[in-house]
């Protein structure tokens, strides 16, 4: 009969075709299942370890991990999530409709806990953590913090730390990096994070349909990031930015021999605390200050040179033989070159380069500049250090510029008169340089003639890299040249009428160059650059004051400093 | 026929300790005392089913054509039952309590409803030896046995046990088909249920009509209405080629499947023992539901033949339809897993069930 065969055959595609489902379901797409098997039943709950510490040379910390207290809840249970946020925001004083938002901005998956709240108060912890009892889906992770004992010190050098921005994963990503990993930015923070980043480990467990805890599975234990001394020494620093109070600027203090950084300060600073505990007000705040707080002036921030260029001329016309240490030029106050008079700042009748070093005569250097001429000039200035970054470890460096007739002609398809010649003379005009490059430039006088590497990382995890940093270099430089310009130097101090004579009654004998670059529409650039005790040369000294007036505020700050130093034992 | 009694016997009884092992698997983490001797009970329920199979297989199928109205009335009468005493489980009143033992009597409808409808259309006009329910009009072949259909079927959805009450209505258009009722009736009837569908929508209870959305998109509602369709599926396709091993299936040992050892007794069966395991499981039921088939292909006796193609389908949609349940492929209602199923009254009317079967069989050899 027909009829029984077309039933007898309806059963049998029926149960063919729930076969062909069951292949669908567990062959076809048996993966897919499996993992939503897995992340129905499984938790993750992570666990930070610290982050590397970072210390000033005598291990001092700078910035380094306190405890702190994260609200989370397991996203599963939806009604235990209603009571956990509304008792939370009884406990932590928050308004429901912020843990709410919380809750949507930090969910990631399922599977995930959620963070509620960050940082929370000790005491508001344990209350919560007590819930627990009756709302298993809450968690109270302890988490390490940064933290920083001494404020805003040595912020710039440090950087800061924050979740990582999506430019920074992508190149990242390979290394292990993920979303919402907390990550250096600027600074030491930056450069060296892979060193100081801890690695994560976590407790996967399992659990019921009521999310109570079955079994562990398994565990990882977090891995705490690498400590890193630095060279620093954050009495110095101290002393630095006390000085420096809020004048823009920046002032660096460093090792004439090794290089190494014993203060580096650029302000305004910012204090780093801020971004550890994203308050995001007062983030907000340091990224919209027209100030720049963030950039650490002392490195990434170029600004016409002045005076302190002087010293290369100098170096450069009696290297290149053009004048000798007697060679001496007339300052009437003016000189004419082509068809423009150039002025000095004042007239200092006849003297040799020592003297002009002294006086920071601008006529003598006129002179000097088109006896050696721009290209020469350029090319000294290079074997300086100037016009490259000084492969200083920090990330950000800026390079600076020496301008040359070449680059003229190329780039802006001018010719270069004897004018340009005498502005570059005396370290204006397209001169840029960063005071870290001023400092080593300085450093080479103080030291008899090397080119050092500046760096700041001492050791990593207990071991010394200073091994590592780039050895200083031997300038093809006489001598003789050094020690002349080096005692000229010395005069800038020791002489009654010498530009920095303010220092001169310190109790350390310091010698260097000011400056008073000029730099319009503001006021002018206040440089000094030095280096102290005179005869054996311990620390080189760089201060700039944006926009801060005449080199002899720079003076005073120095003078503030070594003061300071010398009355804590320091010199 | 001894060979379809081995046949069946042997399939049952493998079907059943597949159900006792997955029943433990489900159960034995929960806490008290009554799960942990869920299995057992079963076990009990098996036995007791064994010895009415053994039983029933003994009566002679004949004495339910005499005993047809009776039932019918009977069974009535349990439904009408239902209604006034029956116990209140899972928001539904599906159940009598008869001593220590919580019957439904909804399960034994299935069967009674194949006896009455075997019955009806096995008369014989006097002057043919061929059924008669080929000549039958439009009220003999359609209006009047769907009555008698639509009595039980309100009883049984009214409970609400939407699932037997379609199974029921399902098995009747089969019987129909099968009993050479004409074509156009069977087509009138069915469109007219189809007509009356959008109407029946406001008749279902509110988790009735979630269940049906749910089915058409488990997504709308994963913690709610859908978590059953959604764990189960996650159970199954987890499962994989080999499964995870007796005891290992997290969907069921941590509670994430609702039911795991009743109705959605096939998914926690499917998590543990693989794509494999299940192709096993149907090639069972297929084994089964084919013996009814030859048997009913065997029987002269028009009665005794519309009772074993009766009853198999009654197995065979029950089976189809949990399990094409537990795939997501059919929406959630309450229809129990033949034979591996946790519950006394679906483990004993399906025993009841194999043992008309093997009876139909016997007694035909025996003529």
């Amino acid at each position: 009969m027909i009829r029984i065969r077309i039933v007898i055959w309806a059963v049998t595609s029926v149960f063919i075709f729930l076969i062909l489902g069951l292949l669908n379901l567990e062959v076809i797409h048996g993966r897919m299942y499996k993992d939503l098997g897995n992340r129905n039943c499984v938790r993750l709950v992570a666990q930070n370890g610290s982050r590397g510490a970072i210390l000033d040379r005598e291990d001092n910390i700078i910035a380094g991990n306190k405890l702190s207290y994260d609200l989370m809840v397991l996203p599963q249970d939806a009604s235990q999530r209603e009571k956990i946020i509304l008792d939370a925001s009884r406990i932590l004083g928050k308004s429901v409709k912020d843990l709410k938002n919380a809750y949507k901005v930090n969910f990631v998956s399922s599977s995930i806990p959620v963070v509620l709240a960050r940082n929370i108060d000790i005491k508001d912890a344990i209350s919560l953590a007590e819930l627990k009892v009756d709302l298993p889906a809450i968690i109270v992770q302890p988490n390490p913090l940064r933290y920083y004992p001494n404020g805003k010190l040595a912020s710039h050098v440090l950087g800061y730390v924050s979740e990582i921005d999506r430019w920074r994963l992508t190149k990242l990503e390979d290394y292990g990096y993920k979303t919402k990993d907390i990550v250096g930015f600027g600074g030491v923070e930056e450069k060296y994070d892979y060193y100081l980043r801890q690695e994560e480990g976590g407790v996967s467990f399992e659990v019921n349909h009521q999310g109570k805890f079955i079994r562990t599975l398994g565990f990882k234990p977090p891995l705490n990031g690498k400590n890193i001394r630095l060279s620093l020494n954050i009495k110095i620093q101290k002393i630095v930015e006390d000085s420096l109070s809020d004048k823009p600027g920046a002032v660096v203090i460093m090792d004439p021999y090794t290089g190494e950084i014993f203060a580096m300060a650029s302000s305004p600073a910012f204090n780093p605390a801020v971004f550890a505990e994203k308050s995001n007000n007062e983030i907000a705040g340091i990224f919209s200050d027209s100030r720049s707080l963030l950039v650490n002036r002392a490195i990434s921030s170029s600004y016409p040179a002045g005076s302190v260029f002087k010293v290369i001329v100098g170096s450069a016309a009696l290297e290149s033989k053009k004048i000798n240490q007697n060679t001496s030029f007339n300052c009437q106050g003016s000189t004419r070159i082509g068809n423009r008079e150039f002025k000095c700042w004042s007239t200092h009748g006849i003297q040799n380069l020592a003297g002009a070093l002294a006086y920071s005569c601008d006529v003598f250097f006129y002179r000097t500049g088109l006896l050696i001429g721009p290209q020469s000039i350029h090319d000294y200035a290079l074997k300086f250090g100037l016009s490259k970054t000084t492969s200083f470890e920090l990330p950000y460096e800026e390079a600076g510029f020496i301008p040359s007739p070449l680059w003229r002609k190329i780039n802006k398809f001018r010719n270069w008169f004897d004018g340009d010649t005498a502005n570059l003379s005396i370290g204006q005009g397209d001169v840029l340089v960063t005071p870290l490059q001023i400092t080593r430039m300085m450093a080479v006088f103080a030291n008899g003639g090397y080119l050092v590497s500046p760096y700041v990382v001492k050791a990593i995890d207990g071991r010394d890299v200073s091994l590592y940093q780039e050895k200083s270099e031997k300038l093809v430089i006489d001598r003789e040249t050094v020690d002349y310009v080096r005692d000229g130097l010395r005069r800038v101090v020791s002489d009654p009428k010498g530009t920095g004579s303010v220092l001169s009654d310190l109790p350390v004998s310091v010698a260097g160059k000011t400056s008073t670059a000029q730099a319009p529409p503001g006021q002018p650039h206040a440089w000094f650059a030095g280096f102290f005790p005179y005869k054996n040369p311990r620390f080189v000294i760089c201060v700039l004051l944006e926009h801060g007036g005449p080199g002899y505020v720079s003076c005073l700050v120095a003078r503030q400093i070594i003061q300071e130093m010398v009355n804590q034992g320091l010199v | 026929m001894r060979n379809s009694f081995l046949v069946i016997l042997v399939t049952a009884l493998l079907i059943c300790s597949l159900g006792v092992l997955s029943i433990y698997s489900s159960t034995y983490q929960k806490e008290g005392k009554l799960w942990q001797t869920i299995f057992e009970r079963q076990v009990l329920w098996i036995i007791l089913g064994l010895t009415l199979f053994l039983i029933v297989s003994s009566i002679s199928y004949r004495r339910l054509w005499d005993w047809t109205h009776f039932l019918y009335i009977f069974n009535l009468f349990f439904l009408f039952l239902v209604f006034i005493l029956g116990a209140i489980r899972l928001g539904a009143q599906r159940w009598l309590r008869i001593g220590w033992f919580n019957f439904q009597p909804s399960e034994l409808a299935k069967i009674i409803m194949v006896v009455f409808l075997a019955r009806y259309f096995s008369r014989k006009s006097t002057d043919s030896i061929q059924l008669s329910s080929g000549k039958f009009g439009i009220f003999r072949g359609l209006i009047l046995p769907s009555f008698f259909t639509a009595l039980p079927v309100a009883l049984i959805v009214e409970q609400p046990d939407l699932g037997s009450g379609m199974i029921v209505f399902i098995l009747f258009i089969a019987m129909l088909y099968l009993t050479r009722v004409r074509l156009r009736y069977i087509v009138l009837l069915v469109s007219v249920v189809s007509l009356f569908l959008p109407f029946m929508w406001h008749f279902l209870r509110d988790y009735q009509k979630d269940r049906l959305l749910v089915f058409l998109n488990p997504n709308i509602d994963p913690l709610g209405a859908g978590y059953t369709i959604v764990q189960s599926k996650i159970a199954i396709g987890s499962g994989w080629l080999f499964g995870k091993g007796w005891l290992s299936g997290t969907q069921s040992q941590l509670h994430f499947l609702p039911e795991s050892h009743t109705d959605f007794i096939f998914a926690t069966f499917s998590e543990e023992w693989g794509f494999l395991g299940s192709f096993a499981l149907l090639s069972l039921y297929y084994i089964l539901i084919r013996q009814g088939f030859l048997i009913a292909q065997r029987t002269q006796d028009s009665f005794g033949q519309l009772l074993a193609y009766g009853v198999t389908l009654v197995l065979a949609i029950q089976i189809t339809v949990n399990i094409a349940m537990n795939l997501g492929l059919a929406p959630v209602v309450g229809v129990p897993l033949p034979l591996m199923s946790y519950g006394g009254s679906s483990i004993l009317v399906t025993f009841i069930a194999l043992g008309i079967l093997v009876n139909i069989d016997k007694t035909r050899a025996v003529f």
